[in-house]
């Protein structure tokens, strides 16, 4: 239980630091200007870094994981997605594990029932939550950019307008904001339900957990509840998109809980299992084609062997066999 | 044959729930209806001349204070506001604009901030006034 209780009291106390800090401290300009920089460039050159690493390290052979019939003779009938062979299939089922989970789909879930049977069943539930959490999480971010833009990028009201849809409250009740914290509650519970899940789960997997639905409830919070005066927020998020280190005006503290949530976020993420965000893109398993038959890959590591035909042995040699008899291929 | 069974029950339980909430909305309308037929406490007449709290105050608030408002004119039926130095106040749009009656006066710090309350969904927006 330590494996939970330890990320639930680090995110509070990274709550309370700022709440403390701009509340009795006065360290608006800390919270509101140095650390949003720190963890951005922090976010950026961190993100790059751990993308250059994976770059650089070799992957000699074509190692995809497939499930379905590779490509080789014309007439018999390939899977482009499950086997591709080409860059574009590649590229689509990349795209396609991005967006849609697809490997998640296939997830089954083994149990043994009363009749001490074993049996193997389809599991969606994962896949259903995890896709609720991300594209929640997505619509959610790209809302945000109203923050970032002196005239709010037509878009960005689109995605408002479809995602306030049931135009319930004041101000209006987000669709997204309900999913993503039902989906954070489901995904946490799926860990804590299951004895094996408890086992293999870690500090790390819990805390971006806690900590996005605290950056969530107080996003909600401050929009629902304490209906907090949005003017100077978006001055100060404009000023910080314009690389300006003006400090910011009169906001309230819950809004310094929200941005130092935030940052510590950005912070942890190339440091963490966060970045499956860019690893996905470079898995070997995924992004290659099964092309192997079609072409010789070599290994770059090996190291060049000067080789001796039989031609050439013969040609040493050509006389002394001739003298013994021994069969020869060239006269 | 035993998971029939089980959902089967399951989708009993959930149209009697239905029914339940339905039934109990409808009770809560009727009370709600009653209260509407109380007469309406009102201020004479709409005063603009001066601001219901502090400028700084307003800048920060007035979300709050228009919500609370609109709740309890609509709710309870009380319209009249009474400030902290004691003087009263119609709960109306009518009287922020008697005095705020540039017609950009909302729109100018609403589009710049994208906050879009639907508060011209009912009434009638300045710029819409001739």
């Amino acid at each position: 239980m330590k494996k939970v209780f330890m990320p639930l009291v680090m995110v509070a106390i990274l709550a309370l630091i700022p709440f403390v800090g701009v509340q009795y401290a006065g360290l608006s300009y800390l919270f509101g200007v140095i650390i949003p920089y720190t963890a951005i460039v922090v976010l950026l050159a961190g993100f790059l870094l751990r993308l250059a690493d994976w770059l650089r390290r070799p992957v000699p052979f074509r190692i995809p994981t497939t499930c379905g019939q590779e490509k080789s003779l014309e007439w018999i009938k390939y899977d482009r997605f499950e086997s591709p062979h080409r860059f574009w299939e590649v590229a689509a089922r990349v795209l396609f594990e991005v967006l849609f989970f697809r490997s998640l789909f296939r997830n089954t879930k083994a149990e043994i029932h009363k009749d001490a049977n074993l049996a193997y069943g389809s599991h969606k539930w994962l896949w259903f939550g995890g896709l609720a959490f991300h594209w929640s999480l997505l619509i959610i971010v790209l809302r945000h950019s109203r923050f970032f833009f002196p005239m709010v990028p037509g878009f960005t009201d689109l995605l408002s307008h479809v995602d306030g849809f049931f135009d319930v409250t004041l101000p209006t009740f987000y669709i997204t904001d309900a999913v993503v914290l039902v989906a954070i509650t489901f995904l946490v519970f799926r860990r804590l339900n299951d004895a094996k899940m408890r086992l293999i789960s870690l500090q790390t997997d819990y805390f971006p957990l806690f900590l996005i639905a605290a950056i969530v409830v107080v996003g909600v919070f401050m929009r629902y509840l304490t209906r907090l005066d949005i003017m100077p927020v978006k001055d100060q998020m404009l000023r910080l998109v314009n690389f300006s280190v003006d400090a910011p005006g009169d906001i309230g503290a819950l809004f310094y809980v929200h941005l130092f949530l935030v940052s510590v976020l950005a912070i942890y993420f190339p440091f963490s299992k966060l970045m499956h965000a860019g690893a996905i893109f470079l898995s070997p398993t995924r992004n290659q084609c099964n092309n192997s038959r079609e072409k010789r890959h070599i290994n770059p590591w090996n190291t060049a062997i000067k080789f001796r035909t039989y031609a050439e042995y013969e040609d040493d040699y050509r006389e002394k066999m001739k003298k013994a008899k021994l069969p020869i291929e060239k006269q | 044959m035993e998971v029939m069974m089980k959902s089967r029950k399951l989708l009993w339980l959930v149209t009697f729930a239905a029914f339940s909430i339905v039934v109990a909305l409808y009770v809560f309308r009727n009370g709600e209806a009653e209260l509407s037929q109380k007469p309406l406490a009102r201020v004479s007449a709409i005063d603009s001349t001066k601001c219901i709290a502090p400028k700084e105050f307003m800048r920060a608030n007035h979300m709050q204070v228009l919500q609370g408002w609109e709740r309890s004119v609509v709710r309870e039926g009380d319209r009249v506001h009474i400030a902290s130095n004691g003087s009263r106040f119609q709960k109306s749009l009518g009287t922020c604009l008697g005095c705020h009656n540039n017609r950009l006066f909302c729109y100018n710090c609403h589009s710049y901030a994208n906050v879009k309350p639907k508060c011209w969904n009912c009434h009638l927006s300045p710029m819409e006034t001739p």
